[in-house]
């Protein structure tokens, strides 16, 4: 467990570089940003349909899935681009606790900003909608999102050196493209799973204001955390083994 | 290994802990290691060769960082990728970089040891930079080191857990003469505590300097293996081109075609080019010649005394 969390330590530190966090975070709160000066003199009806478009036409379809790419990308790419990783599979800790390792350092680096993205766009949410209860909603459904993302995007970074590229054309074409045309694949794509949650943890109004883009932004999803957490915790599963198998299998750089 | 395999092949040790049979490698068409059986015990072995003659790829499939194509290679009878309890037992000095930058040494060292569960890695830490002497730098980042010192915080790494197993590649590169003699004795005195050191290099005079028993690859094969003192004998046999140039070159070149020493002579231009076995006799004859003759020498150069020339020629008489 020490080295678990030693690996887990040191790529936390890898990653986050200042310039780099410094520049990720002011995209974070981007959408916030927006939001905040886009609802100064609307109704509340038209402030719970804003809050509902930064989410989805900006901060949980984009913001969080470029930022836990950068991340998630960079906790094995790094090791490999750095040539380190002989320096850590050399140790007597198997490859599916240093994959583990590397998803929880994905996540962690990831949420830090991506939290922090959800938790500004909850407190523009307070102080516009007089309302706490959009805070934890958009956390919950914000770090869901985040470790789905984090589970596909670390395999990617080690597997090639093009993670970056490769997950930006996933995102929209797949995600903000096809995904979102064909409504039964919805449950296939890990911004919605993180929305399905936000969703379902907010104040009812919520799923009011989202009635213009339920289609795009749910497709044939129900509203439902306890669903959302389970299928991503399954995803995050896999992805520790399968990268645990990459790591086994594939000649270390 | 059977006691007859090993008493008729060199490249085998009784007491083996790492071995290596019928291996091969090959990256696409390129083949990097093909069919190599040996294997090291206790004590230092030199693994020598050209660059780009495979020992890089030996040395990590030993790891377990690369899978051979063909053939097992095990440490203490185990498959390093499946069995990683190896680790306690093995330590790995690679030849690329595979340093933490922005870490000081002792963090990277401790970190090594936090890795490898150590009760105290601080101490751990500070013995092990101690004993490769680099005290003086363990609190600044290792961005800011030489080489030298990149290698000397590699090798502390690698320490950090005893390892019964130490791997180097080529672990002298970068090193200035003190470093090199400090390291040297260093490796050597683990050989003759009982640790299995493999070290390898293409510099012919390091392994010299470290070790009698030397493996030797070159295209990717084992070209020769055993006691240094053979595989000198070995390059005995080696035809050495010799550049001479003097004030008179056709009348030292037609005194030279007499000799038994030489058995090919090339007048050109300004300069003779002379073939040989035996370099120290051919020395000999030149400088009575010369005084003989009356001539000049301002030229005595043997062109053709590379390691990489050397170990082709073995591979071509095998």
């Amino acid at each position: 467990m020490t080295a678990v969390l030693a690996i887990t330590r040191m790529t936390v530190r890898q990653v986050l570089g200042l310039r780099r966090l410094i520049g990720l975070a002011l995209l974070a709160v981007a959408p916030a940003g927006i939001f905040f000066l886009g609802s100064a003199r609307s109704d509340p009806g038209r402030i719970a349909e804003g809050l509902a478009g930064a989410v989805v036409g900006a901060f949980i379809n984009l913001v969080v899935p470029v930022i836990t790419l950068i991340m998630a990308s960079s906790v094995l790419g790094s090791e490999r681009r750095d040539q380190t990783l002989s320096f850590l599979v050399l140790r007597p800790i198997s490859r599916l606790s240093i994959a583990g390792a590397k998803l929880a350092a994905a996540f962690v680096t990831a949420f830090a900003l991506t939290g922090f993205g959800a938790l500004a766009l909850g407190i523009v949410a307070l102080v516009r909608l007089h309302d706490a209860g959009y805070v934890v909603p958009l956390l919950v459904g914000t770090a869901v999102a985040t470790l789905a993302y984090a589970a596909i995007f670390m395999p990617l970074g080690y597997i090639t050196e093009r993670a970056t590229l490769i997950g930006l054309a996933y995102v929209f074409v797949w995600e903000n493209g096809i995904a979102g045309a064909l409504e039964g694949l919805a449950g296939l794509s890990p911004w919605r799973l993180g929305f399905s949650a936000m969703v379902d943890l907010a104040p009812a109004s919520f799923e009011t204001a989202i009635a213009d883009i339920r289609s795009f932004a749910l497709g044939t999803l129900e509203p439902g955390a306890g669903g959302s957490i389970v299928k991503v915790l399954v995803l995050g599963v896999l992805s520790v083994v399968v990268t645990g198998w990459i790591l086994r299998r594939r000649d270390l750089a | 290994m059977t006691d007859a395999a090993v008493a008729s092949n060199p490249a085998l040790v009784a007491d083996a802990t790492v071995e290596a049979t019928a291996v091969s490698k090959w990256f696409g068409h390129k083949v990097a290691v093909s069919d190599v059986t040996c294997s090291f015990g206790p004590g230092l072995t030199g693994l020598l060769g050209p660059n780009g003659a495979g020992k890089t790829t030996l040395l990590r499939m030993m790891c377990g960082l690369t899978v051979p194509s063909e053939g097992t290679l095990t440490i203490d009878g185990q498959l390093p990728r499946r069995e990683v309890e190896v680790y306690e037992r093995l330590g790995f000095v690679p030849e690329e970089a595979a340093v933490y930058g922005a870490l000081t040494g002792r963090e990277f060292v401790e970190y090594a040891a936090k890795l490898t569960g150590l009760a105290d890695p601080k101490a751990a830490a500070a013995r092990t930079i101690a004993v490769v002497e680099l005290e003086d730098a363990a609190d600044r980042v290792i961005g800011g080191y030489s080489k030298g010192m990149r290698q000397r915080v590699k090798v502390a790494a690698a320490l950090v857990h005893e390892p019964q197993i130490l791997i180097l590649d080529e672990p002298l590169n970068g090193t200035d003469p003190i470093q090199r003699a400090h390291l040297i004795a260093l490796f050597r005195r683990l050989g003759d505590e009982g640790h299995t050191v493999i070290v390898s290099s293409h510099v012919l005079q390091e392994v010299e300097r470290m070790t009698d028993r030397v493996i030797a690859m070159v295209d990717g094969k084992l070209a020769a293996a055993g006691h240094i003192g053979a595989i000198r004998r070995a390059m005995s046999d080696i035809p050495y081109r010799v550049l001479i140039e003097t004030d008179d070159t056709r009348r030292l070149g037609a005194a030279l075609v007499g000799s038994d020493v030489v058995f090919g002579v090339t007048v050109d231009g300004a300069a003779l080019r002379v073939e040989t076995t035996d370099l120290a006799s051919l020395g000999r004859v030149i400088a009575r010649l010369a005084r003989d003759l009356d001539l000049r020498l301002t030229r005595f150069r043997p062109e053709d005394e590379s390691l990489e020339s050397v170990f082709r020629y073995l591979v071509r008489r095998r």
